[in-house]
């Protein structure tokens, strides 16, 4: 059965999360990061990834207005049970990937200068 | 010796769903006593050293779900499970615990098992070491296992070197061993007798009529259906997977009401020196209380580390870039807590929940206290434990105060052990099997994995997951699959 490809509902918010994060993270490195992001939410299991695309097209959906993302960080910051868990896994998805890939980055994003792996 | 791409129709006189630690071990007997045996995997047969292993691609090419799996709950646990030829045994630490004897006595009495020999049982432990070499690093320990042993050693705690099932063909490299994982071991040996192993094979459901299977329903790796004839079947996919075919396949009974897991909670050390070992996890484990409490090491590649300061970030996020001075810890508790693992109709995957009891939340509180605790004694200059609003901790004093502000609800709990979701004993209103893993009410429909193992065993489960297989698979061979 064919399934909503998760990168345009979680994608996004998973950008503007690096952006916030790791503001000097080079874009096309964030695009990488989201884009591995959406393929993991791809794969997860099925419950799991219909709870995670529920929760994250009403971030999506703050993002596409004006003042949204002040809202989302406010939700963000509350201790809702499930909802407080989707930007987690957008983070840990994001930073494992990020410091596999590249070791030298830096807390802002930026690179030490190393070689990545 | 490899295996084979999954067809449409297939047909064995006996079916074993998993290759695993419990569906590897049961197709080498059943092989090797003449029996035509037919493996099915859902994953796909991954060379060791074609992935990196803790990397992102091996959780890619070798997890379910990438590894991103989670018990919901408060707090929900993150665990694992493999998803490739050899299942699990492909992607653990490798790290052997037998079962406890009196563990095993407990067991038989509170849960009635039939014709149970707890020495037969360690007995089989015994062939179970010589045909995955199990034995000690032979050269020095890795920095974070030395880092395990002088703490314990300073506070005058137990401890101890874990043996793993591994090789050491490049010399005495404590971090070079090669796993004696099932596509190293049993998987060769059983299809060495005539075992198949159909690999790219997903078991949506049995067809059960009356008691009795007949035939597999499956899904092929390119989503086309198969259909796969049988006259016993033997479920070995695991504590999740198992009792979520079970379910799917109309067997209800005590099926995945039990779920049993060691959750574990994280903390990351840093120290003077580098002691990073990113591909690689200590030997050494803590064992002064258990078996409620055991202390041990995590993978800890740039990203796990990375991961391991996420939950305080905004304070932890300086230490990052020290990764190479770090390395990851945890504390796992024996949990008094339970899961459920319920299939819903039209969802491919089980939900699973977790809930932790108030004593399984102290223990994690004092676990990670007393682990925190060790590290200072192994001298890190600080630590950083995984949960959200953690100070980070460079003194005794400092450690009261973590202890403190910990709470279960706000820390990154997972584990890795999971197992009791299809109890084995002949108690059937708390047993899902009897006594040698025939599911209590079906005729030719055995589990034969980790699922069986009536509670969590406090240490590694998979020796006691490969010797209670092995035993039950030479019971089947005994009697002809007829019930007894």
């Amino acid at each position: 059965m064919s399934q909503v490809p998760a990168f345009p509902l979680v994608g996004p918010f998973a950008e503007r999360l690096l952006i916030d994060d790791l503001p000097r993270l080079l874009p096309e490195r964030r695009r990488e990061v989201a884009t591995f992001v959406a393929h993991r939410v791809d794969t997860l299991p099925s419950f799991t990834r219909f709870g995670v695309l529920a929760i994250g097209s009403v971030f999506r959906l703050l993002l596409s207005v004006p003042g949204g993302w002040g809202v989302a960080k406010i939700i963000m910051r509350l201790p809702l049970p499930f909802v407080a868990e989707y930007p987690r896994l957008m983070r840990s998805l994001s930073f494992a990937y990020v410091w596999e890939h590249w070791p030298t980055t830096t807390p802002d994003g930026s690179e030490t200068g190393g070689v990545a792996a | 010796m490899s295996a084979q791409q999954a067809t449409a129709n297939m047909d064995a006189e006996i079916l074993i769903i998993g290759s695993g630690a419990g569906g590897a071990t049961t197709a080498t007997v059943l092989a090797e006593a003449g029996m035509d045996v037919l493996m099915v995997e859902e994953g796909k047969w991954v060379e060791q050293g074609a992935v990196v292993p803790f990397s992102l691609d091996q959780m890619e090419q070798q997890y379910r779900a990438g590894g991103v799996t989670v018990a919901l709950g408060m707090p929900s646990i993150a665990y694992t499970e493999g998803r490739c030829a050899g299942g699990g045994t492909e992607v653990n630490s490798g790290l052997y615990w037998r079962p406890p004897g009196e563990l095993l006595e407990r067991w038989q009495r509170e849960f009635a098992i039939r014709d149970f020999d707890p020495h037969e049982l360690l007995s089989i432990a015994d062939e179970v070491e010589t045909a995955i070499n199990v034995r000690n690093v032979p050269g020095p320990h890795s920095a974070p296992s030395e880092i395990l042993r002088s703490g314990a050693a300073s506070l005058g705690w137990q401890h101890g070197e874990v043996p793993r099932w591994m090789t050491y063909p490049h010399g005495d490299d404590a971090t070079k061993g090669e796993r004696q994982s099932m596509t190293r071991t049993y998987l060769p040996r059983a299809m060495a007798a005539g075992a198949r192993l159909a690999v790219g094979c997903r078991v949506d459901h049995l067809e059960v009529r009356n008691g009795t299977a007949a035939a597999a329903v499956t899904t092929l790796a390119d989503g086309s259906p198969g259909r796969i004839t049988f006259k016993h079947v033997f479920v070995c996919g695991g504590a999740i997977q198992s009792p979520a075919l079970l379910q799917r396949s109309g067997i209800h009974g005590h099926i995945g009401r039990t779920l049993a897991v060691h959750p574990t909670v994280k903390l990351a050390a840093r120290f003077a020196d580098a002691v990073n070992v990113p591909d690689d996890v200590p030997v050494h484990q803590v064992k002064e209380f258990a078996p409620h409490l055991s202390f041990g090491g995590s993978a800890s590649n740039p990203g796990l580390i990375a991961l391991s300061l996420l939950d305080q970030w905004a304070t932890f996020r300086r230490a990052v870039t020290d990764w190479e001075r770090m390395s990851v810890y945890y504390a796992a508790i024996t949990s008094e807590g339970r899961g459920r693992v319920t299939s819903v109709p039209h969802m491919k995957d089980p939900i699973v929940t977790y809930r932790l009891t108030h004593r399984d939340r102290e223990l994690l509180r004092s676990g990670l206290a007393r682990l925190t605790l060790l590290m200072l004694e192994a001298e890190a200059e600080e630590v950083f434990p995984s949960f959200k609003g953690a100070p980070s901790v460079r003194n005794r004093r400092d450690v009261a105060t973590m202890q403190q502000a910990f709470r279960a609800s706000k820390a990154t709990v997972m584990t890795v052990h999971l197992c009791s979701t299809v109890p084995m004993g002949e108690v059937t209103e708390t047993c899902g099997a009897d006594s040698f893993g025939r599911v209590h009410g079906q005729r030719n429909i055995y589990v034969n994995d980790a699922s069986l193992l009536p509670t969590a065993p406090g240490v590694n489960p998979q020796a006691s997951v490969m010797a209670f297989a092995i035993r039950n698979a030479r019971r089947f061979v005994a009697t002809g699959g007829t019930r007894v």
